[in-house]
């Protein structure tokens, strides 16, 4: 191997617009771009830049933030101006998150679009504030009662931040259901560059709305994983909103088969939506050992691939953008012809690894976790071999 | 969704056990409702869980929203801002809440009437949790017997009017559910523009009246012995919600502009730079190292920086980790860094085990007044960062001197950085410092 040449900065000419922000500066900014006109929060390290970017900017632009009493509040109010029509987040951490289940719950049951950026920090209950850590995966997948699906996506830089958020909101308002965009202090709360030409341009926020002739019926859909048509409460059609066992007009029912249709396809209009709502950045094709990573693990993941590949390893990196639902079809064109899968996630014993594991086969797991502290490249450049 | 066709509001049969004053206070509100003459589509009802919460099948015309125990308010409170900041504030929004519901979601109350926000809200009390089989509810009256206080309620109900009167709501009243005013009171309290709250006192027949030998008089009475008063409660009148917003709301702008860095040159730098600089909250750490960043993508690097301090965030210590590389930076981590500027015995003490673990190829700058410097093969260099660019600007003062010790890149790009970000007020410390790393 001839030695690669010690790289240099692009000269100023080359050089694309470059600016610096932190993640959470990068949520709150796409959030406004792609259309939020709603955001309620409540002070938590490491997501409170989110709710201070939102509330000094998204009255300039013609949309309202509150400062609410508490988590429960936050995402309540945020529920309420769905309800009426409005595109609408909030941004916690696991202590605030805790608080705000019961009403991811009523979102997935009333099907009404909101985004949740959480962002992770260290260890259960208050934990250590500024502490980074990705212990939460199960905490957010495994949130609703019943067990229902709910997307989950994740960023492993500001620019991605800011990219997933746009995401967040077009899913959220596409399939009317909660978004969760799953960050970790570390991405959320690090400056660093990014390139403002190189974002990509705001998606239309496309929530299926009713328009008449007839009645509105608030929940019927036709096809199993079809969208059931919105209509705000305080519109011109009249509106049933219920988080009670309901049928297609939304109305409270026992053992009718309407009620079973209505909870199943809450799952399916999600589950269904797999290969659509999976993202999966993969570098390098062919090699027969897969490294796998989200959030802030990913940046270490992408370096100890670097440096296997320049030991002359055949090494490929995927980079998780969602999370849930599972991204199956893209793991699955990600998995042909590789032995070994490398699951790299900063918490104990690996909770996105034992969801990964069912699809994994007869694929050697490794898995590469760290508590409180980053996973360094070497770790994960040992876990590769 | 007209409203004039389809009177009355309230259909079906009631599914009320005989007697229940839920069905009393439904009738007097759809009757409310009638009475101010607004077109459905701009009513939404906002209805809790229980006995109370079965109302919205009642009241099929209006718009409802059937939500979770307690949360109805807040619910309600965040359609009405919505509504009001962005929809012209067109609905009306009622909240129908059993007493259960009132102490689960205390705290959405008392919000719902400090922001007094336009939700009326009709307090359905029945003095238990109903719906789950008469348990005493935070609202029991004292002695009262239920299926959780078998030997009598040993404490006071809470005085919900006199808890929202502190809080700040602007109508608030108590009738019992026979009073053959409520149509009337609730009209009222639906057409005051800010926040409203109606309690109903009612009786529940299959737990309340079973136990305590109550009966619609005894009701009355009860209001009484609990020193609870009917009627309308004095309440101070204060802006709406919507006009308070609208006071504070800020003038429209456009979107803030990214504010991408412009070009000064191109670093010498040709690997990565792992740098930590520690001293004392309030003292310009984290202002030298943002410098520092902006600076360096000036000079074509990528930059990542972390800030720390203790979580008081004003006292302390208080340090930066920023990475500098001609390539993008993934990992962020400094593990054992290339350099350590530390300006305050609170920094060296944060940094003393990273120093101690530098090896010969690393640099360590120190204020010259610091003690407890470990043991360390990095070079060091002690100097009087704070003597000659005081207290304030001592990290920016190390962060030049490593530029020129590194090479990295040139320290006058730094210090033209701070010259514009800080100002004025900056000045003579950049001036000090520029005259000091020159020397
Ligand atoms: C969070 C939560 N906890 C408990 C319950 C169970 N629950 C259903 S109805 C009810 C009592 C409601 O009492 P109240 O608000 O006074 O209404 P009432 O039935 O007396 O009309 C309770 C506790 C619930 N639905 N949700
Ligand atoms: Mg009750």
């Amino acid at each position: 191997m001839s030695p690669t040449p010690a790289p240099t900065p692009l000269p100023p000419a080359s050089r694309p617009r470059r600016a610096l922000a932190t993640g959470c500066e990068m949520i709150a900014r796409a959030a406004m771009d792609v259309g939020c006109r709603y955001f309620a929060g409540y002070p938590i390290t490491p997501a409170s830049q989110i709710f201070e970017v939102m509330t000094r900017e998204l009255p300039e632009r013609g949309g309202l933030a509150s400062s609410a009493p508490d988590e429960i509040s936050a995402l309540a109010w945020c529920l309420g101006a769905s309800i009426r029509g409005v595109p609408s987040m909030t941004a916690t951490s696991g202590p605030g998150w805790a608080l705000m289940v019961e009403s991811v719950g009523y979102a997935v049951m009333t099907e009404t679009p909101v985004v949740i950026a959480m962002v992770q920090r260290l260890g259960p209950s208050t934990g250590a504030a500024t502490g980074g850590a990705q212990g939460d995966v199960g905490m957010v997948s495994q949130a609703v009662s019943g067990g229902y699906t709910i997307p989950v996506l994740a960023a492993s830089t500001a620019q991605e931040a800011y990219e997933e958020t746009l995401r967040a909101f077009e899913i959220a308002e596409r399939l009317r259901t909660p978004v969760v965009l799953l960050a970790d202090k570390e991405v959320a709360s690090t400056t660093e560059v990014v390139e403002p030409d190189r974002l990509p341009a705001p998606p239309a926020l496309l929530r299926p709305t009713f328009s008449g002739p007839g009645t509105y019926r608030p929940y019927a859909f036709g096809a199993p994983g079809e969208v059931p048509a919105f209509a705000p409460a305080g519109g011109p059609h009249k509106v049933t909103v219920t988080g009670s066992a309901h049928d297609f007009d939304g109305h409270l029912r026992k053992d009718d088969p309407e009620v079973l249709a209505v909870l199943r396809h809450l799952e399916q209009k999600i589950a269904g939506a797999e290969a659509s709502l999976g993202r999966l950045d993969l570098d390098g094709a062919g090699a027969d050992t897969l490294v796998l990573s989200f959030g802030v693990s990913s940046r270490a993941s992408r370096e100890a691939v670097a440096q296997a590949r320049a030991e002359g390893r055949a090494v490929a990196m995927g980079n998780l953008r969602t999370l849930f639902p599972v991204p199956r079809t893209a793991l699955v064109a990600a998995l042909d012809g590789v032995r070994r899968v490398v699951v790299v996630e900063e918490n104990m014993g690996g909770q996105y690894a034992q969801v990964l594991a069912p699809l994994l086969g007869d694929r050697q797991l490794v898995r590469v976790n760290g508590l409180g502290k980053l996973i360094a490249p070497a770790e994960i450049r040992h876990g590769i071999g | 969704m007209a409203s004039a066709e389809i009177l009355p509001l309230l259909r079906g049969e009631l599914p009320y056990c005989k007697g229940c004053g839920h069905g009393q206070a439904a009738r007097a509100l759809s009757q409310a409702l009638e009475a101010t003459g607004l077109p459905t589509e701009q009513l939404c009802l906002v209805s809790d869980i229980g006995c109370v919460g079965l109302i919205d099948a009642l009241l099929p015309t209006l718009h409802t929203v059937h939500t979770t125990h307690g949360r109805s308010t807040a619910f309600a409170q965040g359609l009405h801002m919505a509504d009001a900041v962005l929809h012209g504030g067109r609905t009306k929004v009622i909240v129908v809440i059993g007493d259960g519901g009132a102490t689960i979601g205390l705290l959405h109350l008392v919000a719902a009437a400090q922001a007094n926000v336009d939700v009326t809200v009709v307090l359905h009390n029945n003095h238990l949790y109903g719906m789950t089989g008469g348990q005493g509810s935070g609202m029991t009256p004292a002695d009262w017997i239920t299926t959780t206080t078998r030997g009598g309620n040993p404490f006071p109900p809470l005085d919900m009017m006199g808890i929202l009167r502190a809080s700040g709501a602007t109508h608030l009243g108590r009738y019992v559910a026979t009073d053959p005013r409520l149509p009337e009171h609730l009209r009222a309290a639906i057409e005051h523009p800010g926040f409203a709250c109606v309690e109903v006192l009612e009786l529940c027949t299959a737990f309340g009246v079973k136990f305590n030998a109550m009966n619609a008089r005894k009701l009355k009475d009860l209001a009484e012995l609990t020193g609870q008063p009917l009627g309308e409660l004095a309440t101070p009148a204060r802006p709406s919600f919507a006009e308070a917003w609208r006071q504070h709301a800020p003038a429209p702008a456009p979107p803030r502009p990214f504010q991408p860095i412009a070009p000064t040159g191109t670093a010498a730098l040709d690997r990565p730079l792992r740098l930590v600089v520690a001293g004392t909250a309030g003292e310009g750490v984290q202002t030298a190292a943002s410098l520092l960043a902006q600076a360096a993508v000036g000079q074509g690097l990528f930059a990542t920086r972390k800030n720390d301090n203790l979580v008081t965030q004003g006292s302390g210590y208080s340090l930066s980790e920023v990475v500098l590389s001609p390539e993008v930076v993934h990992f962020t981590g400094i593990g054992v860094p290339d350099l350590v500027i530390a300006t305050s015995q609170d920094g060296l003490k944060r940094t003393a085990k990273a120093v101690a673990a530098m090896g010969a190829g690393g640099l360590v700058i120190v204020d010259e007044g610091l003690d407890g410097l470990p043991g360390t093969a990095a070079r060091v260099l002690r100097l009087p960062l704070r003597k000659l660019a005081g207290a304030r600007s001592a990290a920016l003062a190390g962060l030049a001197l490593a530029l020129k010790e590194t090479g990295a890149f040139a320290p006058a790009h730094l210090l033209a950085q701070a010259r514009t970000s800080l100002g004025e007020g900056g000045a003579a410390a950049v001036s000090a410092v520029e005259a000091w790393v020159g020397a």
